[in-house]
C-alpha cells in the first residue's frame, strides 16, 4: 500500500480512538473514569478482529474483541446500521459484570465495515455488595445483571424497555444512566469519524490501510521474537482469601517467532470471587504484553496471532460457570498480569539488545475498597479508594522503580488528593505516605508504595462502611527480576479505638480486614499499606550511596539497610569499612560461609546468556562462571537458600509457610533470582535454548 | 506625542510593539539575551526607536506606559536555576509533591508514544530536595475548623533545620485544606520572618487558594523556586529603563491573560509561566474584535510545536491541568494547547513500513532545517516547503537568508523519497498531505475536547510555516475561512498591549443550588471590594473598573467543574441564580456533549470567582480605504508550486506581500511573499488583503 495514504489514514485511527476516549471522559464525568481511567476504547474490523487499541485498562482489548464475535454470532444478519449492542456476561466475553461492554457496528452505504467498543467500570451493577466487586458472592447470580448481548439502541434510539429493565436492576440508576450515555456517545463519535475517513478515502483503501497496520504490527512483533533467545521461562503468583490459598502457574515458551503461555498447574477454581474466565485469561496476558514488548508496535490483531494461550478448564484462570468471577480483575486476572510481566521481564533480560526494556513487576496487587454511606453533606455515595491506581513501579535493569508509579496494565492513571477524598467522604486521613521497606531490594530497587489511614470525620451516621476485595495480603506479588526481592504484600488493618499518627498507643485492638463488608465508626482507623515493585538484581551489589539516600528519604529502613543490603549507617553516614564487612559476610554466608572463590563484579542483572554456533550457554557475568549449557535448567546448578519471608523484614509479614527461596552463583556468591514459594511448592525452572519436552 | 511601549521576550526573539497616541503602531524585533534577558528588552525598544527615527532616550522620555511579557520563569524552570528551596507541609502528608497523586506525574505531558513505553519513563525531578521538605503537626479540616493545632515550636525546629542544615534560601509552606484556613501557613511565614528576614516565602494559601494539595503544593514550590529570580529580574529591568529614562509604570503580563502591576508580578512567578503565548492569543482575540468575528482557532507554528488557541463567543477558555516542564500547578491560566509539529520537525520513515512520520522529534534552530545550511542533516517540514516550491531562496525572511536548495534535495532524496520508491516531487507532495492532514487531525482533537465546531470558526494563522499549510488542513478542518494578520511577527507583543490590567480572587465552598442570592452575595462582597481598592489604588477611575463575577459549578457526584459567568454582574438577585442554573446546564451539553448532563443529581457550586478589570487604552488600529481588486501591480512572477488538489506542480503567480494594497483580491493557486512568512493559497481559494493588511482566505 502506497505508504503516504497509509501514514494519513493510521495517524487518523489513532485520532479517533483519542477523541472517543476524550468523549466517553467527557459524558461520564465520574471519578472511576476520569481519575482512575478506568474505561477503554478500541477500533476493531468488521469481523471483530482487533485494529486499534487504546490506551486504557488494556486486559480488555481482546475480550472486547470477543465481545464484538459474539454480538456477530448472536445476532448476525440481524445487525443493523446505528445499533449497540451491550454485553457484560463475563462468561462470554467480559471480565467481570460491572466492566460493561458497549459495541457498536459502523456501517458505511449499509455495509459493515468496523466495529467500536468501550467500556467503563459502571456505578452500581446491582451485585450483593454496592459498586461491583461483591466478596460475598458465592455464585455469578448474585454478582449483579449480566447479558451475553442485547441491543440496546436501534437506529440510534435508545430501546426504552430494556434500557429500563436495565436501571431497574442497579443502584443509583441516573449515575449508572450517565455511564451508559457516555459510552453510546463515545460509539457514536467512533462510528462518525470512521464514516467521514471512510468518505474521503474509500472503503476498499481504508480497509487497505487496516488489512496493512495488523500486517505491519505482526511482522513487527515476529521479528521482535526471533531476535531474542528461544527458551521457556515459569512465573507463579499466589493469592489468598482468607486461608484458602490458590495459585496461578505459568510456563511461557518462545519458540522462534511465536509465544505460548500455558497456565496448567494453576489451581482449581476457587469458591471465592477472584477467578476469571479464559478471555479474561487471554487479555489479562496481554495487558502487560502490549507495553513491555509491543511499546512501538500498534496494538491489533498482528500482536495477537504469534501468541497462543493454554488455560485448563475449571481453574482458577478458566474458570466454569456459575463461579463467581467479580473479583476477578484485580483477582485472577492481575496474577495473570503479574506473571505474565515476570516471565516476559525474564525474556527481555536474557538479550543484550532488549534488556532495558526488562522490568520486575509492578504494583501487583490492587486494594478495591469501596466506600460507602452518608456523607456530610447528607448525600449517599459509592466511591473507591483511588489509590489503588497510585501503584508502585517495578525496578527496570537501569534504574529504581518509580515510586508510587502507576502499573504496566493501565499506563495511566491517578489517585484523587486528599481533600477531594475528605470533601465527598465523611472521612478523615491521617497520614498517607510512602511506605518504608515497601520496594523489593535489588541492585536496583522496586519503587515504594505507601501507607493511608482513614478515620470517619463529621459523618452523620457516626461512619461508614466498605466493601474490601484484599486478596493476596499473605503473599508477596510484585516478583523480582534476576534475584531482586519481591515487594513487600498489601496489608490491610482495622485499628480500633483510634490511633494517632503512626504511634499506636491508643489502639485497644488492630485486626486485619481483607475480604468481605466492614464497619468504619467512631474513631476507628482503617490503614492500607500498598505493595511496592519488584527489585532488579542483588541488592549486596547496589550503590551504598542509594542505600544511604534510600534510608534518608524514608523508603528504606535502617534494619533492612543492614541486613538486606548489607550497608552500615552510622550517623546519617556510610561506615564503609563496617560495611564491607557486613556485604562480604553477607555474600560468604551466601556459599556455605566459605570465602567465594572469586571476586564479584556487581551487574543489574549478572545472568548473561552467550551464543556460539547456535547453542545458548548460562553464564554468571559476576565472574565469568559458565553456569549451565544449552537448554540445561540453569537453576539446578546455583545454590539454594530458603528464608521463612517472615523473618527477612518486617514488612513481609506474612502467613506460616511462605518462604522467599533464592539462588546464588555457587562461585562469587552473586544473587541470581529469588521466587516466593509456598508449602512445599517445586522451583520455577527456566531453560534458555532447547525448550525441554512437555 | 505620547507612546505605549510593549516588550515580549520569547525564548528565540523580543519584540518590542510601540503604540503612538496617533494611532500609528511601530514595531522593533532582536534576538533574545538569555539567561540576562533584561539587555534584550532595551536592545529591543531601541531597535524599534531606530525605525522611528528616534533615540530610545527620547522615545521613552515620551512613554507612559511600560508593559511586559517575559519567559523569565519559564526559562528558570527549563535551565534548573532557581533557588534552593525548602517545603514545609502538614505532618503526614510530607509525600504529597514527590508522588505528584501516583503515575500522574509520571506520565504527564509526555506524548502517547511514551505513554505506551512505560518502562522507559519516570517523573522530572522535583524542585525540592528531600531532605528540604519537612512536615510539621497541624491538621484543618474541610471546613477549616482546626484539628490539631500548629505546633508552633514543632514548626520553628523544621524552619532552623532547612535553613541551617539545607541551606535554603526560599521556602513553600503548603498544608491541607489551608485555601479554607490560611491561619497555621501565615503563623508559619511569621516564624520564617522572624527567623530569616531574607528567607524568601510563599505561602499556599496566598499564591493558589484552591483546592487539590498536589497541584497546590507543586504551584506553592514553582513560585518560591522561581521567585526571587523574577523579583532580581525585576529590578535588574526597572533600573535598566530607568538608566533609559524611565521611570513610569510597568506591567506585567500574566498567563490569565490580563496585567499586573510589576510590584504584585514580582510575588507572583507562577502568574509569568507562558505568557507570551497567551498575550498571543489576546492579540488574537482583539484583531477579532476588530474585525468582528469571535470565533477564533489561533494556530502559532514555532520550529518544534504550534501552539493551538481557542477563542469561543470572544471568551479565552481557562486550562484544566496546566503544566510547565512538565510540574503541574494551579493557577488561572488560559489554555494553549501545544501539539508536535512545527516547521523545525523531522521527517522520518518507520522502518518497515516506510510510513512517512512528522515530528514530534525537531531539528529546532540550530542545526535547523537542511536548507538553512547549518549542518542540518534531517530533511524538516520547512525542507519540503522549498520543494514543493512555496518557499523560495530569494524570498525567505525577506530574502536576508539564503536557503541552499540543492542540499535540501540531496538529503531529502537519500533519506525520504529513494527509501520510498518515488520521486522528489512525488515524495514531498505525499509528506505535504500528510503534515496537513496531521495538523487537521491534531486540531480536530482540541476542538472535540471543548465540544466545538470548527465551521462557526475563523482560523488565524501564525508563524513562518503555518500559513503554507493553513489552505489545506484548514480547508480540511472546514473552519469558516483564515486570516493571515498583518501583526503576525508580533503578535505576543501586539496582545500585551490589547490586555487589561486584570486581578483575580477566588473563594472555594461547596453550596448546593439554587441558594438566596444573599448568601452568594455574601462570598462574592469581599472580593469585589478587595478588587475594586487594588485597582482604585492602581489609578483607575470606577468608569474604567469592570467588576466580573463567575462561579465554579458541577453536578453533584461528577468531577468536571465549569467557571461559568455570572451574567448579571454583582449583587446577584435570586432571578440571577436561577438564571446561572440554567446558563451552567447550557453551557456544561456544550463543552460536554449532549446527554451528559445530570440533572437528577443537583448543581453544586464550588467556587466563587471574582475578576477586577481595569480597562486600558487599546491602540486604535489605522483603517485604510479599500482600492481596487486586481493584485496584477504586486505580482512578482510565477513559478512552479504544488497545487494539492491536483498533487502536481503548476505554474502559478507569485505576489510580494509589500507591494498589494487593502482591496486587492489573490486568486489561488498562488503564493504571497510577506518579510516574515510564506501565505500559500490553494486551487478555489482566494486572499483578500483587508482594510488592515490582513490576508484573509475564504473558500470557494
Amino acid at each position: 500500500m502506497d505508504p503516504i495514504t497509509f501514514s494519513i489514514i493510521r495517524h487518523r485511527l489513532y485520532r479517533i480512538v483519542d477523541e472517543a476516549v476524550i468523549t466517553l471522559k467527557n459524558v461520564s464525568g465520574s471519578a472511576i473514569t476520569n481519575e482512575g481511567h478506568d474505561l477503554m476504547v478500541s477500533l476493531y474490523r468488521a469481523d471483530g478482529s482487533l485494529l486499534m487499541g487504546g490506551v486504557g485498562f488494556l486486559h480488555h482489548l481482546t475480550s472486547a474483541a470477543e465481545a464484538c464475535q459474539s454480538i456477530i454470532r448472536r445476532f448476525g444478519d440481524r445487525i443493523e446500521e446505528g445499533d449497540i449492542y451491550l454485553l457484560n456476561d463475563p462468561y462470554t466475553a467480559a471480565l467481570h459484570t460491572s466492566d460493561v461492554y458497549l459495541v457498536s457496528p459502523i456501517h458505511h452505504h449499509g455495509q459493515l465495515v468496523a466495529w467500536s467498543a468501550c467500556f467503563v467500570h459502571v456505578y452500581d451493577i446491582g451485585a450483593k455488595n454496592p459498586g461491583g466487586f461483591c466478596p460475598d458472592a458465592d455464585s455469578i447470580y448474585i454478582e449483579g445483571f449480566s447479558s451475553p448481548g442485547i441491543r440496546l439502541v436501534r437506529g440510534g434510539e435508545i430501546i426504552g424497555d430494556v434500557f429500563d429493565t436495565l436501571m431497574n436492576m442497579v443502584r443509583s440508576p441516573e449515575m449508572v444512566a450517565l455511564d451508559i450515555s457516555s459510552m453510546i456517545a463515545c460509539n457514536n463519535v467512533a462510528r462518525d469519524r470512521m464514516q467521514a475517513l471512510i468518505d474521503k478515502y474509500g472503503a476498499a483503501t481504508v480497509d487497505e490501510a487496516c488489512q496493512t497496520l495488523i500486517a505491519n504490527s505482526e511482522s513487527q512483533l515476529r521479528a521482535r521474537l526471533l531476535e531474542l533467545p528461544d527458551g521457556q521461562w515459569q512465573s507463579r503468583q499466589y493469592l489468598n482469601v482468607g486461608s484458602d490459598v490458590s495459585k496461578v502457574v505459568l510456563t511461557m515458551t518462545k519458540r522462534a517467532d511465536e509465544l505460548n503461555f500455558d497456565f496448567s498447574g494453576s489451581s482449581a477454581q476457587s469458591t471465592h470471587a477472584v477467578n476469571c474466565t479464559k478471555w479474561a485469561s487471554l487479555g489479562g496476558l496481554f495487558a502487560p504484553l502490549f507495553p513491555l514488548l509491543c511499546y512501538d508496535i500498534t496494538w491489533n490483531e498482528g500482536v495477537i496471532r504469534p501468541i497462543q494461550m493454554t488455560a485448563p478448564e475449571g481453574s482458577i484462570v478458566n474458570c466454569t460457570r456459575p463461579a463467581p468471577v467479580s473479583v476477578a480483575t484485580v483477582g485472577a486476572i492481575q496474577s495473570v498480569n503479574n506473571a505474565a510481566c515476570s516471565t516476559i521481564g525474564k525474556l527481555l533480560a536474557t538479550s543484550e539488545k532488549y534488556r532495558r526494556e526488562a522490568t520486575a513487576v509492578w504494583h501487583a496487587n490492587h486494594f478495591a475498597i469501596f466506600k460507602f454511606g452518608r456523607n456530610q453533606h447528607n448525600r449517599e455515595g459509592i466511591g473507591i479508594l483511588t489509590e489503588t491506581f497510585a501503584g508502585a513501579g517495578g525496578a527496570r535493569t537501569f534504574a529504581d522503580g518509580v515510586d508510587v508509579g502507576g502499573e504496566v496494565p493501565n499506563p495511566i492513571s491517578r489517585m484523587a488528593n486528599v481533600e477531594t477524598v475528605e470533601n465527598m467522604f465523611p472521612i478523615r486521613y491521617r497520614y498517607r505516605r510512602l511506605r518504608c521497606d515497601s520496594g523489593g531490594a535489588g541492585y536496583y530497587r522496586g519503587g515504594a508504595g505507601m501507607d493511608l489511614a482513614i478515620t470517619p470525620h463529621d459523618a452523620p451516621d457516626g461512619g461508614i462502611h466498605y466493601v474490601v476485595s484484599g486478596k493476596g495480603a499473605a503473599f508477596p506479588m510484585s516478583d523480582g527480576l534476576a534475584g531482586g526481592y519481591p515487594g513487600a504484600p498489601n496489608a490491610y488493618l482495622w485499628h480500633k479505638h483510634g490511633v494517632d499518627d503512626s504511634t499506636d498507643a491508643s489502639v485497644v485492638e488492630t485486626e486485619p480486614v481483607d475480604w468481605g463488608v466492614f464497619p468504619l465508626m467512631g474513631s476507628d482507623t482503617l490503614e492500607v499499606r500498598w505493595n511496592g515493585g519488584g527489585g532488579v538484581g542483588d541488592p549486596l551489589q547496589r550503590s551504598s550511596e542509594a542505600v544511604l539516600a534510600d534510608v534518608g528519604a524514608g523508603v528504606v529502613s535502617n534494619e533492612v539497610a543492614v541486613a538486606v543490603y548489607g550497608v552500615v549507617i552510622d550517623g546519617g553516614a556510610i561506615d564503609s569499612v563496617a560495611t564491607t564487612a557486613r556485604r562480604e559476610q553477607l555474600r560468604s554466608a551466601r556459599v556455605g560461609g566459605a570465602t567465594p572463590r572469586k571476586p564479584i563484579k556487581g551487574l543489574p542483572v549478572p545472568l548473561e546468556c552467550g551464543h556460539h554456533d547456535g547453542s545458548v550457554s548460562v553464564s554468571c557475568a559476576g565472574c565469568g562462571e559458565i553456569l549451565a549449557g544449552h537448554g540445561e535448567a540453569w537453576k539446578a546448578k546455583l545454590l539454594p537458600i530458603e528464608s521463612p519471608m517472615n523473618e527477612i523484614m518486617s514488612a513481609y509479614s506474612t502467613i506460616d509457610g511462605v518462604s522467599l527461596h533464592q539462588y546464588v552463583c555457587p562461585v562469587c556468591g552473586a544473587l541470581l533470582d529469588s521466587e516466593t514459594v509456598y508449602a512445599d511448592d517445586p522451583p520455577l525452572l527456566d531453560y534458555v535454548g532447547a525448550i525441554p519436552d512437555a | 506625542m505620547s507612546y505605549i511601549v510593549a516588550t515580549d521576550v520569547g525564548g528565540t526573539c523580543t519584540d518590542t510593539v510601540i503604540a503612538a497616541s496617533d494611532g500609528a503602531v511601530h514595531i522593533g524585533k532582536v534576538l533574545s539575551t538569555p539567561p540576562d534577558f533584561a539587555t534584550g528588552v532595551i536592545d529591543s525598544i531601541r531597535s524599534a526607536a531606530t525605525a522611528m527615527g528616534l533615540s530610545s532616550t527620547a522615545l521613552l522620555a515620551d512613554t507612559n506606559l511600560f508593559v511586559h511579557g517575559s519567559t523569565v520563569v519559564d526559562n528558570t524552570l527549563l535551565t534548573s536555576s532557581g533557588s534552593h528551596t525548602g517545603l514545609i507541609t502538614t505532618r503526614g502528608f510530607e509525600d504529597t509533591l514527590r508522588v505528584t497523586r501516583g503515575a500522574y506525574g509520571r506520565w504527564s505531558g509526555l506524548p502517547e508514544d511514551q505513554i505506551k513505553h512505560p518502562v522507559a519513563t519516570d517523573r522530572p525531578s522535583p524542585l525540592v530536595d528531600i531532605g528540604c521538605i519537612r512536615g510539621v503537626p497541624e491538621r484543618i479540616d474541610y471546613k477549616g475548623a482546626i484539628v490539631e493545632p500548629l505546633d508552633t515550636a514543632a514548626a520553628s525546629t523544621a524552619i532552623r533545620y532547612l535553613l541551617d542544615e539545607q541551606q535554603v534560601s526560599a521556602i513553600a509552606v503548603c498544608l491541607l485544606w489551608s485555601f479554607r484556613n490560611p491561619q497555621h501557613e501565615r503563623a508559619i511565614r511569621d516564624l520564617i520572618n522572624e527567623i530569616a528576614p531574607a528567607c524568601y516565602v510563599t505561602l499556599s494559601s496566598d499564591i493558589a487558594p484552591l483546592p487539590g494539595e498536589y497541584e497546590r503544593t507543586s504551584t506553592t514550590v514553582i513560585n518560591a523556586y522561581a521567585g526571587t529570580v523574577v523579583q532580581s529580574y525585576m529590578e535588574n529591568l526597572h533600573s535598566l529603563l530607568a538608566t533609559e529614562g524611565y521611570d513610569g509604570p510597568i506591567l506585567v503580563m500574566q498567563g490569565h491573560g490580563g496585567l499586573l502591576p510589576v510590584a504584585e508580578a514580582s510575588s507572583r512567578a507562577v502568574g509569568m509561566i507562558e505568557c507570551g503565548p497567551v498575550a498571543g492569543l489576546i492579540g488574537s482575540r482583539h484583531l477579532g474584535q476588530v474585525l468582528s468575528e469571535s470565533n477564533i482557532i489561533a494556530v502559532d507554528m514555532g520550529g518544534t510545536t504550534s501552539k493551538v488557541g481557542v477563542i469561543q463567543n470572544g471568551a479565552l477558555d481557562y486550562a484544566r491541568e496546566p503544566m510547565v516542564n512538565r510540574y503541574h500547578y494551579l493557577a488561572p491560566k488560559i489554555e494553549v494547547a501545544s501539539i508536535g509539529a512545527g516547521g523545525g520537525s523531522i521527517i522520518g520513515l518507520e522502518t518497515g513500513s516506510l510510513a512517512p512520520i512528522v515530528g514530534p522529534q525537531s531539528a529546532g534552530s540550530r542545526p535547523g532545517p537542511v536548507c538553512y545550511g547549518n549542518g542540518g542533516t534531517q530533511p524538516t517540514l520547512t525542507d519540503v516547503m522549498l520543494l514543493v516550491g512555496y518557499m523560495h531562496p530569494e524570498h525567505f525572511l525577506g530574502g536576508s537568508i539564503a536557503l541552499d536548495r540543492s542540499a535540501c534535495l540531496d538529503v531529502f532524496d537519500q533519506v525520504i523519497a529513494t527509501p520510498l520508491g518515488m520521486s522528489v516531487e512525488e515524495a514531498a507532495f505525499g509528506i505535504y498531505r500528510v503534515a496537513c492532514s496531521q495538523m487537521s487531525d491534531l486540531i480536530h482533537e482540541i476542538t472535540v475536547e471543548r465540544g466545538l465546531d470548527p465551521r462557526d470558526y475563523v482560523l488565524h494563522a501564525f508563524g513562518g510555516t503555518c500559513p503554507m499549510l493553513a489552505a489545506v488542513f484548514a480547508r480540511e478542518l472546514n473552519v469558516a475561512r483564515i486570516v493571515v494578520p498583518h501583526t503576525a511577527s508580533v503578535n505576543c507583543a501586539f496582545g500585551l498591549v490589547a490586555s487589561d490590567v486584570v486581578h483575580e480572587y477566588t473563594e472555594t465552598q461547596l453550596l448546593g443550588l439554587p441558594a438566596p442570592a444573599d448568601k452568594l452575595n455574601a462570598h462574592f462582597e469581599p472580593m469585589v471590594n478587595a478588587a475594586r481598592e487594588a485597582l482604585g489604588a492602581e489609578g483607575f477611575s470606577n468608569d474604567q473598573i469592570r467588576i466580573e463575577c463567575a462561579v465554579a459549578m458541577r453536578y453533584g457526584l461528577q468531577v468536571h467543574e465549569l467557571v461559568t459567568p455570572v451574567a448579571g454582574g454583582f449583587p446577584l438577585s435570586d432571578a440571577h441564580v436561577e438564571q446561572q442554573i440554567v446558563a451552567f446546564e447550557q453551557l456544561y451539553e456544550q463543552r460536554y456533549g449532549r446527554g451528559s448532563a445530570y440533572r437528577e443529581a443537583g448543581v453544586e457550586l464550588t467556587q466563587f470567582r471574582v475578576t477586577g478589570r481595569g480597562l486600558m487604552q487599546r491602540p486604535g488600529l489605522v483603517s485604510l480605504p479599500l482600492g481596487s481588486s486586481d493584485p496584477t501591480p504586486a505580482k512578482i512572477g510565477t513559478r512552479q508550486i504544488l497545487v494539492e488538489s491536483r498533487n502536481a506542480f503548476v505554474e502559478s503567480p507569485i505576489y510580494d506581500f509589500a507591494k498589494l494594497r487593502p482591496g486587492n483580491e489573490v486568486a489561488g493557486p498562488a503564493v504571497i511573499h510577506t518579510p516574515v512568512t510564506t501565505i500559500v493559497l490553494q486551487e478555489a481559494q482566494t486572499g483578500r488583503i483587508d482594510a488592515y493588511m490582513n490576508t484573509v482566505i475564504e473558500f470557494e
